[in-house]
């Protein structure tokens, strides 16, 4: 009885639908859940799905490298969806034309610092050089922060953390400031919700209004363009 | 159906023209970003079905947050390979986020024209 049972979870674990089956059932599971509570900002379905595959991997007592072994082939969708995500960046192209001063002004610079800053309060606190690498794409889409960080050699499951913390602050810091700075403009809301927050400070972004999320999924696109284009360049220059 | 596979081959397609160009030219970008560009360019070239290529788009890019999922789960088994650090990511991921949407926010201001029509929208913020 028992060495079949070891039998049977060698052969569950062997083929990849297992791993498949438990990251959907936790998702679905997981949005069944945010939605009942209310989708609270700072609790994005991700998150809590992500804890519920890790407690179930832990009272299976199944290795996390098995599990995202056959994850793995679930996660190969991200090549093609991150293509996808030209199509938005196509949609809102009118968008580009009509402010491309504004964009080209205001743009680099603030999708540069938002990797900077992280970068100098984590080296001015004794972070190791693989810490820096994780953190420094923190502002940019998942799918392009993936590719970003294999060219830098960071810790991915570091990246995740930091790029669902960033979310969440992103979030939280644009609706503490704009009533202070006076800014109703949901064009820029919409902006830095999605240049500092990407796809967490997006979905916030579309809650508001159409025109603030269009310019959040803008800012969006154009941050993980920027960032990845340069990142790993002055990565290389810099000699880290 | 049939669209959303023609999409879904376009954008594997894409993908791996970026795969191609990063690899012959030793570009330090992800296949993923090269494809997109490229995609992009296409459609402005109005070359490809832009029905076709959406019908496969939309549906991947409401599932990225579940895709990514398998990735953040590993963050849970990582605590004592940087131990000693967390202080740091913290203190980096928290100050660092709350200074550039300050700064964000400020150059926005500062270079963003008025928008056209009315000067705030009717939509209520939240």
């Amino acid at each position: 009885m028992r060495a079949s049972l070891i039998e049977l979870q060698e052969a569950l674990l062997a083929t990849p639908l297992s791993a498949i089956a438990l990251t959907l059932a936790a998702y679905l599971a997981s949005l069944w859940i945010v939605e009942r509570i209310g989708r609270p900002s700072w609790c994005p379905a991700v998150l809590l799905a992500a804890l519920l595959v890790a407690a179930s991997l832990w009272m299976l007592s199944i290795d996390v490298i098995d599990y995202q072994r056959g994850a793995g082939w679930l996660m190969l969708l991200l090549g093609p969806a991150t293509v996808a995500l030209g199509v938005p960046l196509y949609q809102q192209l009118h968008h580009i034309r009509a402010l491309w001063k504004p964009l080209a002004l205001s743009l680099p610079p603030a999708a540069a610092l938002a990797s900077c800053y992280s970068l100098a309060l984590a080296w001015a606190l004794g972070a190791s050089p693989e810490v820096l690498a994780s953190l420094a794409p923190k502002s940019v889409t998942a799918p392009i922060a993936l590719g970003i960080i294999d060219e830098l050699g960071g810790s991915v499951p570091l990246l995740m953390g930091g790029l669902l913390i960033t979310g969440v602050m992103a979030t939280l810091a644009v609706s503490l400031l704009a009533a202070p700075l006076g800014i109703r403009d949901h064009r820029i809301l919409g902006f830095a919700l999605g240049i500092n927050g990407h796809a967490i400070g997006t979905v916030r972004a579309f809650e508001m209004s159409p025109t603030a999320g269009a310019f959040a999924s803008l800012g969006m696109s154009l941050t993980g363009i920027f960032t990845a284009l340069c990142l790993p360049l002055a990565w290389r220059l810099l000699g880290l | 159906m049939i669209a959303l596979l023609r999409g879904f081959l376009w954008l594997t397609g894409f993908w791996l023209a970026g795969e191609t160009l990063v690899v012959l030219l030793g570009l330090p970008v992800s296949a993923g970003v090269v494809g997109m560009l490229l995609m992009t360019g296409m459609l402005m070239l109005r070359v490809g079905r832009l029905d076709d290529i959406a019908a496969a788009s939309q549906p991947l890019i409401g599932l990225l947050a579940m895709l990514i999922m398998p990735g953040v789960v590993g963050v849970f088994f990582v605590a004592d390979d940087f131990a000693g650090q967390w202080l740091a990511v913290a203190v980096a991921l928290v100050g660092g986020t709350l200074a550039s949407v300050l700064t964000t926010l400020l150059l926005m201001r500062r270079f963003m024209p008025p928008e056209p029509g009315s000067a705030t929208p009717e939509e209520t913020p939240s």
